[in-house]
Parts: C-alpha cells; structure tokens; sequence
C-alpha cells in the first residue's frame, strides 16, 4: 500500500515535469534542456524568500515562480528566439539549451555551494494514516496540485484564445503567422506557462524531499524520458508514460536497490526503442516524415 | 617544469577523447553525449584488470579498445534507430546508464570509493613511471589517433561519412549503407576514447566515477563544437585552450572550489556563443539543403 501511494505520489510530481517540458516542447520543436534549471530556480529562490530572508512561505513561493518564469522568459527572449530567426537547426538550440543550463546551474552553485538544502524548518511529522500507509501534508499537497494544474493547463489550451493559439504554433507555426498569430509572443507565452509549472514542481520537489543543484537536472531526465515513452503529442500517451516510468522505479527500488533507479529508467526508454520505437502513441517521430 | 608537463599529458588525454568525437559528431553528424562512458569503461578495464589480475599494459589496452567497441556496437545499433535530437538523449540516457553502473556496482567497481593504486604502465621491462616518459607515451598515442582519424576522414568512408550527415536520403539513394556507417564510426570513436581512459588510469593511479559523469561528456563536446567540428588541427587546439583555461582561473588567485564553478560557465557561455556563430556562418546558402536533410525518414 504504501508502495502504491509512493508511486502515485512521484507519478503526480513527474507528470507536472514532464507536461510542462512537453509544453515547451511543441511548441519550440527541441529539447529544452535549461528547463531543468528553471525547474532548480524555483527550489532555491524559495528557499532564498523563505528561509534566508525569513519571508512569510506562501509569499516567497509566489515570488519564487515569478523569478524563475522571469529568468527563462529572459533565456527566451536572448538566445533562443535570436537562434531561431538564424534559423539554427534542432540540435544546435539543444546544445544551445544545454550551455545555458550548465551555466546557471553553476551560478546556482556558486551562490548556494553544492550541499543538500532544506525548505522545511517545521518539524517532520508522520503523515496521516490511510489503508496503513502513510501520506505526509506535502504529499498530499503535491498530489492535488498537480491533477488540478495538470488538467486547468489542459483545459486552458483547449478553451481559452490564448490557449487555441499555443495549439495552433505548435502544429504549424508557418500556417498560424498566416492567420495572424504572431508566434514570437505565443511561444513567450508557452514559455511562461510551462516554466511556472516547472518552477512549482521544483518547489514541491523540494518540500518533499530536499534540494541539490543537480536536482532539476535529474527530475528532467526522468521527465524526458517519459515523453518519449508516450509519444509527442498525446496526453494519454504522456499519463502512460509517466506511470510507467514511476511505476518501474519504485518496483526497482523496492526490489532491487533505489540506486539502480536511474539506470531502470534508461533500460526502459532503450527497451521501448527495441519494440515499439514509436511510443505509446505512434507520433514519436513524426518531425522526420517526408 | 613537473606541472607544465602534468598540463601536457592532460591536454594530450583531451585531445585524444575530443579527436574521436570530431569522427562521430563532426564528421558523421551523430552528437553524442555518451563519448565519456566510453573513456570511464577504459579506465574502468585498465584499473580492474591491472589491480586485481595485474595483468600487464600492452594487453589491458587492447582488450579495453575491444570491450568498449563491443558495448558501442551494441547500444549504436539500438540507439541509431532514432535520430537528431531523441539520439542526443538516447546517448545521454546510455551516459547515465554507464555512470551508475560505475557507481553502484560496488562488487566490481567499488562505486564511489574508486579503485586506488593502479601501477604505472610497463611495457617490455622500460617502466613509464616519469613523466616526462609518460608525455612521450602519450603523445605516441596522440599521433598514433590523429594519422589514424586523419586517413580514415579522407577515405571513401571518410566521405560516406561527411556525405550521410549532409544529406541522408541522399546518400542512400547512392547505394551506401548509411546505418552501417553510422555504426562504424560510433565504434571506432569509442574505441579511440577507450585509450584515453586506460591512459588516464595509469596515470593518476587513481580513479571514481566522478571523473565520468556528464558534466564532463558536455565538457567534450564543447571542445569539438568549439574545434569547429570537423577540423582535427582545431580540435586539438580547442582542448589544449579549455584544459588550460581553469589553470589560469587558478593563477589569477581563485580558490578551487570556486574555479571549477567559473571553468563551467566559462566553457558554457563559449558554447552559446559559438553556437550563434556558427549558425550564422553555416547557414548562409546552405539552407536549401538544411531543409531537405530535415526531411529524412527514420531507418
């Protein structure tokens, strides 16, 4: 039981991680690596609000998400839609992406030094009792945060203009500057969106557990994972990718060891590209037709 | 003069990992991130082999180059079912892969302990326990790869090669196997880094899994992005410049923790920058060909 509740709880966390990167993915059509350091920001700005200027938790959370979604707007604004206009290919902008990830996470470490850091100064206390497994407030926060964010984001790209607009740039952005959508200010928008979530997943990360420089980077890689499992492109195909990924590393840790954790999530996505290379839902590569 | 030698010796290492990466991602187009694995499983044969079996130099080398070709064709021929950018993952996946089993194998490995008191290397009886005999080894090595890489570049399958990352459909429709070239050059790449690695071995005497994490496959391919890809002379150049860069951090009086930090976010910074400029130089009439290389199927 409490295996499952473990599960679940890392499912909800990682599946935020991973729909807001898919977010920024289709929209920007590559692998926005620095997102894991948005993903740091968050942690650590809440942090800095909260625990170093002794700021009121909710207040240094809110400011915290506003720091983080103003740092990547500004990656945005400075590299990405330059490089874009150049027309720079996918895997320049990764690499790209990747350059600025490696330097703001060392100006992290530079600030914050590389120890393990903590949010909590309250006492840990054991969680509530359910089916004899045991779920902290946090946990609990954490899974409601992200099912309602999960699905106000979905419901928000369907049915908002904003929304229809983001849909619209990230299946033809040529078409939608046609129509009048002007793709530089969608994809800041999508920007804003996606690194809000990838800000408040850091922080719940960090409640939950504690906060390293790296960390962003780790729960990334997870994330990345998992949408590839699922297939761009499709929420279900996402869900499913996402549980099974948390599924099969909380079985590992279980079972085997929580150290080999990393390495079962990678013998999975090689598994996956062995027999069904697509992903759950077929439109992995849809990028490459002719 | 013992440190500007111990600076040689580790530009030579660098330049013989960044070298064999120029194969793979200049010149076959594959950006891989997994190259430092590789290096790690040379290093990682040599320590074992050399401390447990004491088995000597001039067959450790050998079977570390066949060990990792081994495992490069095995995971290759997976992961070059994808393409672009999901191979760039791909190869960071088989990077992490490779460090925890470095790191939590703890009966082989001994995980983040490291494996202390490799023996300096002895072939026929002349011990390299200097340094100055080791540069001299070193650089042997050094111009053993770069004829090797130089030859195979200007060969036929040098241009398969150049060709295939131009324009796949193309070079397929030319009748070449591009899957198999691909695979070739990934190989022969890891192989080179694995001679890196045994030397990097016997050299510190020393090794944990921390000298082979990402970080440090980032940092290589770095020095091939800023080399220019596709030039060996560059290449070199660029690694001697990034491996001296932290020194003179160092001489400019920063502490040590600190100099690693800034060593990052300077190579970092670098890397964003050439990627503006070179996507400024690169594109400039070949955009017409850019874009049918876009469209290339999925083997």
């Amino acid at each position: 039981m409490q295996l499952i509740l473990n599960i679940f709880v890392s499912f909800s966390l990682l599946l935020i991680v991973s729909f807001s990167f898919h977010l920024l993915y289709q929209v920007v059509k590559f692998f926005h690596i620095a997102h894991a350091v948005t993903i740091t920001f968050g942690a650590y700005f809440t942090y800095l609000f909260s625990v170093q200027f002794s700021w009121h938790l909710g207040a240094a959370i809110l400011l915290a998400i506003f720091c983080a979604v103003i740092i990547s707007g500004f990656m945005e604004l400075l590299i990405y839609k330059p490089l874009r206009r150049q027309g720079t290919s996918s895997w320049k902008m990764l690499i790209a992406s990747l350059g600025i990830y490696v330097v703001l996470q060392n100006i992290i470490s530079l600030f914050w030094g590389d120890g393990t850091k903590s949010i909590r100064t309250w006492a840990v206390k054991t969680g509530h009792n359910i089916f004899g497994a045991y779920i902290t407030d946090v946990q609990i926060i954490t899974i409601t945060a992200s099912i309602m964010m999960f699905v106000g984001v979905i419901l928000f790209l369907r049915f908002t203009s904003l929304g229809q607009q983001i849909r619209a740039v990230s299946s033809n952005e040529e078409l939608s500057n046609i129509f009048g959508i002007s793709s530089g200010r969608v994809i800041l928008w999508s920007f804003v969106i996606g690194s809000a979530l990838g800000a408040i997943a850091g922080i719940l990360i960090a409640l939950d557990t504690d906060m390293t420089p790296t960390m962003g980077f780790h729960v990334l890689l997870y994330a990345v994972v998992a949408m590839i499992i699922g297939g761009v492109g499709s929420y279900k195909g996402l869900i499913g990718g996402v549980l099974l990924l948390a599924t099969a590393q909380h079985l590992s840790a279980y079972y085997i060891d929580s150290k080999w954790m990393d390495a079962t999530a990678y013998i999975i996505l090689i598994l996956f590209l062995i027999w069904k290379p697509l992903g759950f839902s077929g439109k992995l590569l849809k990028k490459v037709e002719i | 003069m013992e440190y500007i030698l111990h600076l040689l010796i580790f530009i030579s290492i660098y330049i013989l990992l960044s070298q064999s990466l120029s194969l793979t991602s200049g010149y076959a187009g594959l950006i891989s991130l997994a190259h430092v694995g590789f290096y790690g499983i040379g290093a990682y044969t040599a320590a074992i082999l050399s401390v447990n079996y004491s088995v000597p130099f001039l067959v450790t080398l050998p079977l570390a180059m066949l060990l990792s070709g081994l495992i490069a064709i095995i995971v290759s021929t997976i992961s070059l079912r994808t393409v672009d950018d999901y191979f760039i993952i791909i190869t960071l996946g088989i990077q992490v892969v490779i460090f925890s089993v470095m790191n939590n194998w703890q009966g082989l490995t001994r995980g983040p302990l490291g494996i202390p008191g490799i023996p300096s290397i002895k072939i026929l009886g002349v011990s390299f326990d200097s340094k100055i005999s080791f540069l001299l080894l070193s650089m042997f090595f050094v111009g053993i790869v770069w004829f090797l890489l130089n030859n195979i570049t200007r060969s036929p399958f040098g241009r398969i090669l150049i060709a295939l990352s131009e324009d796949e459909i193309f070079t397929k429709s030319l009748g070449k196997d591009v899957y198999k070239a691909k695979i070739i050059s990934f190989t022969i790449s890891a192989m080179f880094a694995s001679i890196a690695g045994v030397l990097y071995a016997h050299y510190i005497s020393y090794i944990d899994p921390t000298s082979f994490t990402i970080h440090e496959s980032i940092f290589i391919l770095s020095i091939v992005i800023i080399g220019g890809m596709r030039n060996l002379w560059k290449v070199a150049l660029a690694a001697a410049f990034l491996v001296l860069l932290p020194e003179v951090l160092r001489f400019v009086g920063m502490p040590n923790d600190v100099a690693a930090n800034m060593r990052q976010i300077i190579y970092g910074v670098i890397l964003v920058l050439v990627i503006f400029r070179s996507s400024d130089r690169i594109h400039k009439g070949k955009t017409a060909i850019e874009k049918t290389s876009k469209k290339s199927t999925v083997n």
